[in-house]
């Protein structure tokens, strides 16, 4: 750090033509060779950031609310709202206070729902379209970026992660079932099936068999949310954002927790392994 | 160095050469416990073996749930009828339990009672497919029918489910129905995405932000022109996702939530119970591959009775010498599943009404060591379970369940 501003002087930055971006390498103190090699840098972290967190965020999805995400007759009006967010939003909260706590970018949110998309239609593709067969119908998959943008908007306005966590992470729950009805809805239209009524969707999961997937695996509105007559979803979206404020704000700490960089001092044996000390008994 | 490079890349090749299509989904894997004393099918019957893309075949049988039900499986209380196939390579089209229409599950099947299945299933992709009818139980998993290989010929383009929505609209083929709708929301969402993350993108990023950040100068990395791109996107979003979610409800007003619910379904009728068998003893010889059941046989019914077949996990040991059980062997039936040496029987003469007789039945065939049956040895209960298909003179067929403790023997049997 010392040696950087050792080294800082304001002059032409060549990369950043714009006005805010010349002084925001100007005031870091970057020469116009470090300031290059940045921008590199930020090519290879969007790299890192792209392929190591689609992985992570797909994986965790996957293992959390797999079912859920993975078929069109799992996405009922009750849980699939609920479940999805609340385990959706995870990553994204981590991710949104690493980028704005330690570079004001209030992107976290998005960079994770997006690479989180993109993971999802990759492993669709190759999963169960090229390896296994299955109807693309079948897998389509639901998207948390109409949350996530909400939660960036929110955190830039307010600037607040408590803030944040409560109009931010609520939106991205409730948000969740509006958002992918818009892109679901034809497969909730109704036919008729052996004299009883089935959507598109439960005839997508029902003709293309699942072997080890029977239908009493699926989990469709188990409970006694049916107070509020075919409103159900709007009381599951409005109880994922109330839960998705407490998720939020829960993995916006880890997140911090896990972006710090701490160091530990070396013990005499550890050095003599790495060979900077030369014995123990030296 | 090479050397080693060229060593991997011929190690990596051979590997990915000796990989082969997995033909079998894993039945022989199931315990003998849960095969042999659970569901025991019978009379199952492919319509068809070789059928073309998109053409129809049904798949029929009827199963006996054991009144001997292992307590280490969850008794069928919640039960879907279904087939296992690798993959979608077959559409199924309608599945009916007893007459009943079985797209959703059953509640509470009875122990001891007959059901009978009917699946209608087309060919989708070409291939040789192991097809089996499969009865899943909550809480114990799928318990598998009788495996027979359908060839499906034909081009995979050419597979097409048209379906007629209740309100009219004819889809011409369900399995891409509504794609471009999802995938268009999709990528109009990863626009909007897209375009944030370039508006900061595009900035100075991660070390120069950060060195900023460290001496203080926040305000040149959020401006308020920042704050207000970002109320303008927020603006954009709401009125995706309302207007969205508003324009659907319009253009879809008669949609249905997932369907879901237990049919509840009554067995066959109860057949008289003419025969009452008693095992005496059971043993497994090892070496011999043979199982070994001394019978006590009772005729309770009016007509001459004749052990015609012994039935467990899908094998089938036929007495061979008996016309009328040879001929109660559908064609379609997997010849796999029926050993080859039959059922030796110590009194092969019809047992009279009313009489007892003790009968030493014999079922020998490597089929029990092929089919993995032979590890019931290491179940915690040793016990077996099967049927007894019994005919009489006109040829009516009674259907008995036996089972019992069974002893494993090491050494040859005298």
């Amino acid at each position: 750090m010392a040696d950087i501003d050792a080294a800082a002087s304001p002059r032409e930055n060549t990369r950043f033509k714009d006005k805010k971006g010349e002084t925001v390498i100007s005031v870091s103190g970057l020469t116009p060779s470090a300031a290059r090699y940045s921008r590199l840098f930020d090519v290879l972290v969007v790299a890192a950031v792209v392929t190591i967190f689609a992985g992570a965020i797909h994986l965790h999805v996957m293992l959390t609310v797999g079912d859920w995400d993975m078929y069109v007759d799992w996405k009922d009006r009750q849980y699939w709202p609920l479940v999805m967010p609340v385990s959706m939003i995870m990553f994204p909260a981590a991710l949104q206070a690493i980028f704005w706590v330690n570079f004001r970018l209030p992107i976290g949110a998005t960079v994770g729902a997006t690479v989180l998309l993109i993971a999802t239609w990759i492993g669709r593709y190759a999963n169960w379209w090229i390896w296994t067969g299955f109807p693309f119908t079948e897998g389509v998959p639901s998207q948390a970026l109409a949350g996530a943008l909400l939660m960036d908007m929110t955190l830039i306005v307010l600037r607040n992660s408590l803030f944040t966590s409560i109009i931010g992470g609520f939106a991205f729950g409730f948000v969740f079932w509006p958002s992918n009805y818009s892109a679901l809805a034809p497969f909730y239209l109704p036919v008729e099936h052996q004299g009883m009524v089935a959507s598109l969707a439960d005839m997508i999961g029902y003709t293309f068999p699942r072997s080890n997937m029977p239908e009493y695996l699926r989990i469709i509105e188990r409970g006694t949310l049916r107070t509020f007559g075919s409103s159900v979803s709007w009381v599951s979206a409005a109880f994922a954002g109330f839960i998705c404020i407490f998720m939020h704000q829960l993995w916006w700490r880890l997140g911090l927790f896990a972006s710090q960089a701490t160091f530990l001092k070396n013990s005499d044996v550890v050095k003599s392994f790495m060979g900077i000390k030369s014995s123990v008994a030296s | 160095m090479l050397l080693k490079l060229i060593k991997f890349a011929a190690v990596c090749v051979a590997f990915i050469a000796g990989v082969s299509h997995a033909a079998a989904h894993g039945e022989r894997a199931q315990e003998p416990y849960l095969r042999t004393r659970t569901v025991q099918f019978y009379d199952v019957h492919f319509s068809k073996t070789d059928v073309k893309v998109n053409e129809r075949f049904e798949l029929t049988g009827k199963f006996r749930l054991m009144q001997d039900w292992p307590d280490a499986v969850t008794p069928p209380d919640i039960v879907f009828v279904s087939s296992i196939s690798p993959g979608p390579t077959i559409a199924r089209i309608e599945t009916y339990l007893n007459g009943e229409p079985a797209r959703q599950s059953f509640a509470r099947l009875e122990l001891g009672r007959d059901y009978e299945f009917r699946m209608v299933l087309e060919g989708r992709t070409p291939g040789s497919s192991h097809i089996h009818p499969s009865i899943s139980i909550k809480g114990s998993g799928p318990l598998v029918g009788p495996g027979q290989w359908v060839n499906i010929s034909g081009e995979a383009h050419s597979f097409a489910f048209p379906i007629k929505t209740m309100t009219g609209l004819q889809i011409e083929d369900l399995q891409t129905f509504g794609l471009v709708h999802a995938v268009g929301w999709h990528l109009a969402w990863l626009a909007v995405a897209a375009a944030w993350l370039s508006f900061w993108l595009a900035r100075p990023l991660i070390l120069p932000r950060w060195l900023v950040l460290q001496k203080g100068r926040e305000d040149l990395l959020i401006s308020l022109r920042d704050t207000g791109a970002g109320i303008i996107v927020s603006a954009i979003v709401l009125v995706m996702v309302f207007g969205g979610y508003v324009r659907a409800s319009a253009e879809y007003p008669y949609n249905v939530p997932l369907q879901s619910g237990l049919n509840r379904v009554a067995p066959l009728p109860a057949s008289p119970a003419y025969a009452e068998i008693k095992i005496i003893s059971a043993t497994y010889d090892v070496p011999g591959r043979s199982m070994r059941l001394a019978t006590q046989i009772t005729n309770k019914g009016s007509e001459p009775l004749s052990i015609g077949e012994l039935t467990t996990a899908n094998i089938r040991f036929l007495n061979q010498s008996l016309p009328v059980a040879m001929a109660n062997v559908d064609p379609s039936y997997p010849t796999d599943l029926i050993a080859r040496t039959g059922l030796k029987l110590s009194s092969d003469t019809p047992i009279n009404p009313g009489e007892t007789r003790e009968v030493r039945v014999e079922a020998t065939d490597a089929v029990w060591e092929l089919e993995r049956l032979v590890s019931f040895l290491t179940d915690v209960d040793s016990k077996f379970g099967g049927l007894l298909l019994l005919y009489a003179p006109n040829g009516e067929r009674v259907i008995a369940e036996m089972g019992g403790p069974i002893v494993p023997v090491f050494t040859e049997l005298e």
